[in-house]
């Protein structure tokens, strides 16, 4: 074909013409819900097993997942049929709050667990009230609490968690890494025993470090002072 | 801990009020010039004044880093926040070092001015004076001076009439080994487990709950009052060029052990012979500086001196402070394995080449000790150590590595007979015998 100047954007603009005139394909997702085919795989829907029950247990992870909170338990099965609520219906309304606490970042009571330890929760409470339920001042939570029990009850610091907002993970992680917060008894041996393996002491090192050297150093004891 | 007597010359700063019958007796403190530079800097040189007294006397972080004191403040002060706070690091992490242990006890005063100082110029609201909380000495010793300093005026509400509102509190952590870094104090005065942050962003922009913090050495803090007081230019000229002043030292050799101030720049075989001469017979092999992290060096190197350029480019650093002269019935192998050990054992975590890189260095030395080392193993622990290097959130991380780095650079031949003869010159490891009992 010869050259024809300007024939290339007139192509291009007849495209875009024929384009202005023709319907829309934008909609306003949530308000409207396109049309999509049954196969589509990003299609949204709740799926059914083999035994015919739905798959979906309003357990509420994925509304608690979602960033921007836009999914909510409620909408069309692949049978087209519409759905409020499933899993036990009068319990419908606890989870949703539940799911809605959890997003906001604060614990929720958890049924599943008991107290497998007997322990009075009062001391944990009195603490926390003289620590003014600050997360900021988990350390001394976690010492004084340790100096009232003698260790660090897993009911204490669940109770910990639930009164101060602070995640269960973080309170652990924290009572976890320092050496001086313990988990069991002082006098439960074998723990101790196990504990020092996995952690020795810094005195170990400072007798390991005169026995490399030498021996007989100016240091004969692990803290010789004048 | 005994302290060494050193030479008359070599001025005394951080210990000069080390001498007084009562170091919590505020009195005697302020008619030796306790004090008086908060008021000197309260009333002449005012906050801009102050820092830039501190940046013109050279001041460097004594914590091990070394970073520029007065550049740091500069930071802190310029860093748009509606709080501030100055944290002063007296969790002296080695255990076997004693150094800021030691000034904390002689002289409390020095400490809790030093923080106030850093907190009037900085415009700090808040201070915290971290320490161990097993020694219930220097704890009872320094609450004692805050109350005593809060009494005079010179902490809590209005500081001596400036207007400024300092709240100092003492703040006992413990538990970790790695509470000696900055970042991973912070975490714990936040209450949070501690393990160390990203840097940039400095605490000095954002630190404590995310506001700009000073996070400084009890000793760096220490030698801010006499800075105010005698004026930038004579501490600029003790000590190196570089790096001006004193630093606590903690010198132990297989006959004596102490501590001592000495100006920086101060050759090692002056500092180890501090010490006292080592008996007859007995040759010195290694000198172990910077605590459990710090670098082995030969004793070609005695005349390096202890600062902290010179220290680096040696393969060593400042770290604790702390100085440790082996003799020859010392194993190299043995003595940078137990390090490293020691060092992997406290790492807290946080990053995999860490975690997981300092293990194998471990288990790298514990094969070359035991005799049994595989062909690649040397191979193996020159690029694994360049790697930690490479990859590190923190200094603990880079610094593990330096007892093996520096003993393979230094003591090849020791580690020869190791790796290629099944034999250890100091008689220490027993790879002989482990040999024997694993042939194949």
């Amino acid at each position: 074909m010869s050259f024809v100047p300007g024939l290339g954007i007139v192509k291009g603009m007849a495209i875009t013409l024929r384009r202005f005139f023709e319907p829309k394909v934008t909609i306003k997702y949530p308000e409207e819900s396109p049309d999509v085919a049954p196969r589509f795989r990003g299609r949204l829907q709740l799926l059914y097993d083999e035994w015919g029950t739905l798959k979906c247990e309003t357990c509420f992870q994925c509304a608690q997942a979602c960033p921007i909170e836009c999914i909510d338990m409620g909408g069309i099965d692949t049978r087209g049929r519409y759905h409020v609520h499933w899993g036990p219906p009068e319990t419908y309304g606890e989870r949703r709050e539940e799911s809605a606490l959890r997003r906001s970042g604060r614990p929720v009571p958890d049924r599943a667990f008991h107290h497998f330890q007997p322990v009075d929760l009062g001391a944990v409470d009195t603490i926390l009230d003289e620590h003014d339920h600050d997360p900021k001042r988990m350390l001394e939570i976690l010492e004084a609490t340790q100096s009232a029990y003698g260790y660090l009850p897993v009911a204490a610091l669940k109770q910990i968690s639930q009164k101060t907002g602070a995640w269960y993970a973080m309170i652990y992680g924290t009572a976890s890494y320092y050496g001086h917060l313990r988990f069991e008894p002082a006098e439960d041996a074998a723990q101790a025993t196990a504990v020092a393996a996995a952690r020795p002491p810094d005195a170990s090192y400072v007798t390991a470090l005169g026995a490399a050297l030498g021996g007989a150093n100016g240091r004969p004891g692990a803290r010789g002072r004048s | 801990m005994d302290r060494l007597t050193t030479p008359a010359a070599w001025p005394s700063i951080l210990l000069g009020r080390a001498n007084a019958p009562d170091p919590t007796d505020l009195d005697a403190a302020t008619r030796d010039g306790a004090f008086e530079g908060l008021r000197l800097a309260v009333r002449d040189l005012g906050p801009t004044g102050v820092i830039a007294t501190v940046a013109a006397s050279g001041l460097r972080g004594r914590g091990g880093a070394g970073f520029p004191t007065g550049e740091k403040w500069r930071t802190a002060a310029s860093t748009e926040a509606p709080r501030r706070y100055v944290v002063a690091n007296g969790y002296e992490a080695d255990p076997a070092t004693f150094t800021d242990r030691t000034l904390l006890e002689l002289d409390p005063f020095s400490v809790v001015e030093g923080t106030l100082i850093a907190a009037y110029a900085v415009g700090a609201s808040e201070a915290f004076i971290a320490v161990r909380a097993g020694e219930g000495e220097i704890i009872r010793r320094l609450e004692a001076a805050v109350a005593d300093a809060e009494e005079a005026g010179f902490a809590g509400p209005d500081v001596l009439g400036s207007g400024h509102d300092i709240e100092l509190r003492i703040r006992p952590v413990q538990g970790a080994y790695m509470l000696g870094e900055e970042t991973v104090l912070l975490k714990a005065l936040e209450g949070r487990r501690g393990q160390p942050e990203q840097r940039p962003p400095y605490p000095a922009a954002r630190g404590l709950f995310g506001m700009p913090t000073v996070v400084q050495n009890v000793q760096t803090l220490a030698a801010v009052p006499w800075i105010i007081r005698n004026g930038a230019a004579t501490y600029a000229a003790i000590g190196g060029p570089d790096s001006p002043g004193t630093v606590l030292v903690q010198v132990r050799t297989p006959v004596g052990e102490g501590i001592a101030e000495i100006p920086l720049g101060t050759t090692l075989r002056e500092l180890v012979a501090l010490a006292g001469s080592l008996p007859r017979g007995r040759k010195l092999k290694a000198i172990l500086i910077g605590g459990p992290s710090g670098g082995l060096l030969p004793t070609d190197l005695l005349d390096t001196p202890f600062d902290y350029g010179p220290l680096r480019d040696a393969g060593a650093h400042l770290g604790s402070g702390s100085i440790v002269a082996a003799d020859d019935r010392t194993c190299v192998v043995d003595l940078a394995r137990l390090l490293t050990r020691y060092c992997s054992s406290e790492a807290c975590g946080k990053s995999i080449p860490c975690r997981i890189g300092t293990r194998r260095l471990v288990e790298i030395a514990d094969r070359i000790a035991d005799g049994r080392p595989r062909h690649n193993d040397l191979g193996i622990l020159v690029d694994l150590s360049s790697d930690i290097v490479g990859s590190a959130l923190c200094d603990h991380e880079r610094l593990t590595t330096l007892p093996l780095a520096t003993g393979m650079r230094y003591f090849r031949s020791e580690l020869d007979d190791h790796f290629l003869r099944s034999s250890c010159p100091a008689g220490v490891c027993h790879p002989i015998a482990v040999t024997a009992a694993t042939t194949h």
